[in-house]
């Protein structure tokens, strides 16, 4: 296949056979190229974008986070601090009164510490009692239990050992029948007056956990979060799930929290992330701990995250499609263009091209096709120039050797012979030697001015014989046309047109005039004759090809002209004016083309 | 050639799905998916059936129940008869949850037969039974939370004989072998429940070691303290030289802490089941001289969170002991036993 192309197209390009260069070249098509790059940068860009996005907003967030933990926790803490400064000062009052009154026993004491339990619902009891541990007074009603063994109680051992005023740990008070509260104790050494006497003794305030819940229990740090209380060596006053810690169920890593008085860090004990924040109350030395859980103070976080992720999906899917939708639409028509191009590489010049799309693309396509049609023409042309070209020179081919008019010549010779002329019989074969001669001219197509009307002449002679006092002829000539060159047998079918149509018919004696002459640069041929002239149709289809010239040389009139024009272009050729009953004038112009003499008299003359 | 359109598209698409295969990888990476963690997003329906809807010990039960249903988003309904005797009460009970399609049943037979037909029953209907405090005579119990019922009764024995010195005789308090007293112990099914039975094993079996102690009377509460008030009478009007009574739960323990407190009978020692309010008063003035305790609260718990683990298809220990423990005047104001005694705060 590609070698039967090769020889018909051999300037063609040929491919290089090989599937590695194929496949470079996919991979270098517009498409790919613009997909890739453009879906490249945009994945890059957004990629980075969302990455910045979301560390700075991450940041945030969770900074924001941890300073609203803060708050929150430093809102209980403080809280929790007037709650306890509110225990001190009802301690005091306590105390004042106890110490200021006359007698411990009193009425009026009783009705005070009546009244000052009554004003606090988180107070339990109040109580004295001696340092060696007896029971002195107490809040009104209440009946103290059997074996207390309060002489071992953190609040007793406290107070007896300092004269400061005592928190104690949460635990349960066993002092008083009816229950056992869960409570805080707080106690100093203080001195009352019995019996007009001066005693020691120790006060003893009991608070539940009421208030303390109701403060912790607001804190909400997030959905699972919470804050829970320790004292001092690691005691929980408050938890949320208190029971379960008392049950053993629950655990709280409290032991980094006892190390600082006031810290934020991460713990990780529990297998959850966990941000705890410390806060401790001066007073009492309690920890008010904040805990929540990191992946719910990120939520925001973790929101941002899956939001950018959809978001990132849905850009870069939008990227691709659009990249490859967008390099498509300008891939599409290039490679159409190509494909097109491609089929007319390989010798199909009737393809055609309507590449619709960029503009660029159109008007590429649209001047190739202009090419295309253009070569299309000019092909056309050459096939029928070269058609016409070997047409006409087979014309002249059998023209040089008229067996038809060579038969009619010899017949002449014949009877002209027979009569015995024999001037006549030799002027006769000298001519058609010599027309001959000429025809032939050893196969060049052109001859000179000269040689050309030489030509005519003997042509002439010749059918002057056939046609005795039928016609008489001159041929006239500028002396300076002769050297030029002319492509052979142009006058001799014209002369044939004019003798076989135009005077063979007249009943008159025709005349043949033939004029060479050089004007302005073109060679100027006239054959006139004064036959019977022409009507204008016959006129018009003359150079069409309509009319052959019966029995003639063969060679038409029109194929002299297809030869002018197709050597000389054109604009050159031959021109008819006829009359009837008046006569034709046929006459030819062509481009003065010196001849190359030297080497064709030399051949000449060798030859003759 | 012809599909030249189409060449190119594979490689946009391969990027396209790796990229996508990324994206996905990445969200489930954060999203994070703990293992193991109970998810607590959808609400379970948890059935917990207990013996009995009075006495503080069940309410411990249940409200250590309620905290691990509020932690993990269950459902929790309880149901008790009036009576721990009330079989029959509790056998429609664990039917009706049956018929309700409860996700588990949570349950403390108050027989320990009783209920083992309508157990399997539930384990037919696919719903996983878990035993609570008194285990249940069916093989398809998923698992048992409670205390070792033989374990509680030896260190009441041991307690008790000790208090004795090792010699006299003793009064058994104990509950449910059958509605009306013994009148059903010899009949071929046993209708106690097993943790009672357990424990008196377990403390007859210590006694045993002692040939000077003598169990003279195994009275059997229904589950009313004036019940257990009236048998205490009983036992000591037919026994004057009884030394030591012991009780094995918390109402037989609170009518016989009542008798001995009113009849200020110090001579007769008791050791107790169970912690109440009132018993650590009796405890403290010494009328009673020590008690066995369970850790009802956790129970409670860790009956529901483990119901929550089945239901998430978690494996969960066939048995799991919360522990007793023997508290006395001595040391019931520990600190760590302040906080089992007293569990709630509030």
């Amino acid at each position: 296949m590609r070698e039967r192309k090769y020889r018909f197209f051999p300037l063609r390009p040929q491919h290089t056979p090989g599937g590695r260069r194929r496949r470079s070249n996919k991979l270098r098509s517009i498409q790919l190229i613009i997909t890739v790059s453009f879906t490249a940068v945009t994945v890059l860009v957004a990629v980075i974008v969302s990455f910045m996005l979301y560390n700075k907003f991450a940041r945030t967030a969770e900074e924001n986070a941890n300073i609203n933990m803060q708050q929150i926790i430093e809102q209980v803490n403080y809280n929790l601090e007037l709650y306890v400064t509110g225990m001190s000062r009802i301690f005091a009052t306590a105390e004042g009164q106890i110490t200021g009154s006359a007698s411990i026993d009193s009425p009026l004491l009783s009705e005070r510490m009546d009244t000052l339990m009554s004003s606090r619902e988180d107070l339990v009891s109040v109580s004295v009692f001696t340092p060696e541990g007896d029971y002195v007074v107490g809040t009104p009603g209440l009946v103290l239990q059997q074996n207390t063994q309060l002489e071992n109680q953190s609040w007793f051992t406290s107070a007896s050992k300092s004269a400061e005023i005592a928190y104690s740990a949460p635990h349960v008070q066993n002092l008083f029948k009816g229950n056992y509260p869960w409570v805080v104790s707080i106690s100093k050494m203080i001195s009352y007056q019995e019996q007009g006497q001066t005693h020691q003794g120790i006060l003893l305030l009991d608070f539940n956990f009421r208030t303390i819940d109701e403060l912790s229990r607001q804190v909400k740090l997030g959905k699972r979060g919470y804050a829970y209380i320790l004292d001092s060596l690691g005691n929980i006053v408050y938890h949320p799930q208190q029971q379960l810690i008392y049950a053993g169920l629950k655990y709280e890593n409290v032991e980094p929290v006892l190390e600082y008085a006031y810290r934020s860090y991460i713990d990780t004990s529990t297998g959850d992330k966990r941000l705890i924040t410390v806060r401790t109350l001066a007073e009492t030395g309690w920890k008010i701990v904040g805990v929540a859980y990191y992946d719910e103070i990120v939520t925001t976080k973790r929101d941002l995250n899956q939001f950018l992720f959809w978001f990132l999906g849905v850009v870069i899917s939008l990227v691709i499609a659009v990249s490859v939708l967008l390099s498509w639409l300008i891939a599409s028509p290039i490679r159409r263009l190509e494909r097109t191009v491609k089929q007319v590489g390989e010798g199909d010049l009737h393809t055609p091209i309507q590449v619709s799309g960029a503009y660029e693309v159109e008007q590429l396509s649209l001047r190739f096709n202009m090419m295309l049609q253009r070569i299309r023409q000019l092909m056309d042309q050459i096939i029928y120039e070269q058609e016409t070209k070997r047409k006409g020179e087979l014309e002249v081919l059998q023209s040089q050797i008229n067996p038809h008019f060579l038969y009619n010549t010899l017949n002449s010779v014949i009877r002209l012979a027979e009569r015995g002329k024999t001037d006549d019989v030799i002027t006769m074969i000298q001519s058609l030697s010599k027309f001959f001669r000429i025809s032939l001219s050893r196969g060049k197509n052109f001859i000179t001015v000269q040689e050309e009307l030489d030509h005519i002449r003997h042509y002439l002679v010749i059918q002057s014989f056939r046609f005795r006092g039928k016609f008489r002829f001159e041929i006239k000539a500028q002396e300076e046309v002769l050297q030029y060159q002319t492509i052979k047998l142009i006058l001799q079918p014209i002369v044939e047109n004019a003798l076989y149509h135009g005077i063979e018919m007249s009943p008159d004696e025709g005349f043949i005039s033939i004029a060479a002459s050089l004007q302005s640069g073109s060679i100027v041929i006239t054959v006139a004759d004064n036959g019977l002239g022409m009507s204008p149709e016959t006129l018009g289809s003359l150079l069409k090809g309509g009319v052959r010239t019966g029995g003639g040389s063969g060679v038409g009139v029109r194929n002299v002209n297809e030869r002018i024009g197709l050597f000389y272009g054109r604009e050159y050729g031959l021109s008819f004016a006829s009359e009837l009953e008046e006569g034709t004038t046929v006459t030819i112009v062509f481009p003065a083309v010196p001849a190359e003499i030297p080497a064709e008299s030399g051949e000449e003359d060798t030859s003759s | 050639m012809r599909n030249g359109r189409f060449r190119l598209k594979p490689l946009p698409c391969v990027g396209l799905c790796v990229l996508l295969v990324l994206l996905v990888l990445g969200a489930t990476s954060c999203g994070g998916v703990r293992e193991g963690y109970i998810n607590t997003d959808r609400a379970r329906n948890i059935h917990m059936i207990v013996k009995m809807n009075q006495g503080d010990y069940w309410n411990t039960v249940r409200l250590g129940a309620e905290a691990a249903a509020q932690e993990f988003n269950v459902n929790l309904t309880f149901k008790a008869p009036d009576a721990e005797s009330e079989i029959d009460r509790q056998i429609t009970m664990v039917e009706d949850s049956i018929a309700q399609k409860a996700d588990v049943i949570i349950l403390a037979a108050s027989s320990y037969m009783g209920l083992a037909q309508v157990v399997d029953q539930a384990a037919y209907s696919r719903i996983p039974v878990i035993s609570v405090d008194a285990e249940v005579g069916s093989a398809r119990v998923s698992t048992y939370v409670g205390s070792n019922g033989y374990e509680a009764g030896q260190k009441s024995a041991q307690r008790l004989i000790e208090l004795l010195d090792g010699h006299g005789e003793i009064g058994i308090l104990n509950f449910t072998k059958s509605s009306a007293g013994s009148s059903l112990s010899g009949g071929a099914i046993d209708y106690g429940a097993r943790d009672a039975e357990e424990r008196e094993e377990g403390f007859l079996n210590y006694a045993a070691r002692y040939p000077n102690v003598e169990v003279v009377q195994i009275s059997y509460t229904s589950s009313s303290v004036a019940d257990a008030e009236r048998l205490t009478r009983e036992m000591l009007a037919a026994h004057p030289q009884l030394r030591g009574i012991a009780t094995l739960n918390e109402t037989a323990s609170q009518g016989a802490g009542k008798v001995i407190q009113s009849l200020s009978a110090h001579s007769v020692k008791m050791v107790a089941f169970d912690s109440s309010p009132t018993m650590m008063e009796m405890l403290q003035d010494g009328t009673v001289q020590a008690t066995v305790i369970q850790n009802p609260f956790s129970n409670g718990y860790l009956a529901v969170k483990y119901a929550l683990e089945l239901t998430e298809g978690l494996d969960v220990p066939e048995r799991v002991d919360t522990g007793t423990k023997l508290i006395d005047l001595g040391n019931m104001l520990w600190p760590e036993n302040q906080k089992l005694l007293f569990p709630f705060v509030r």
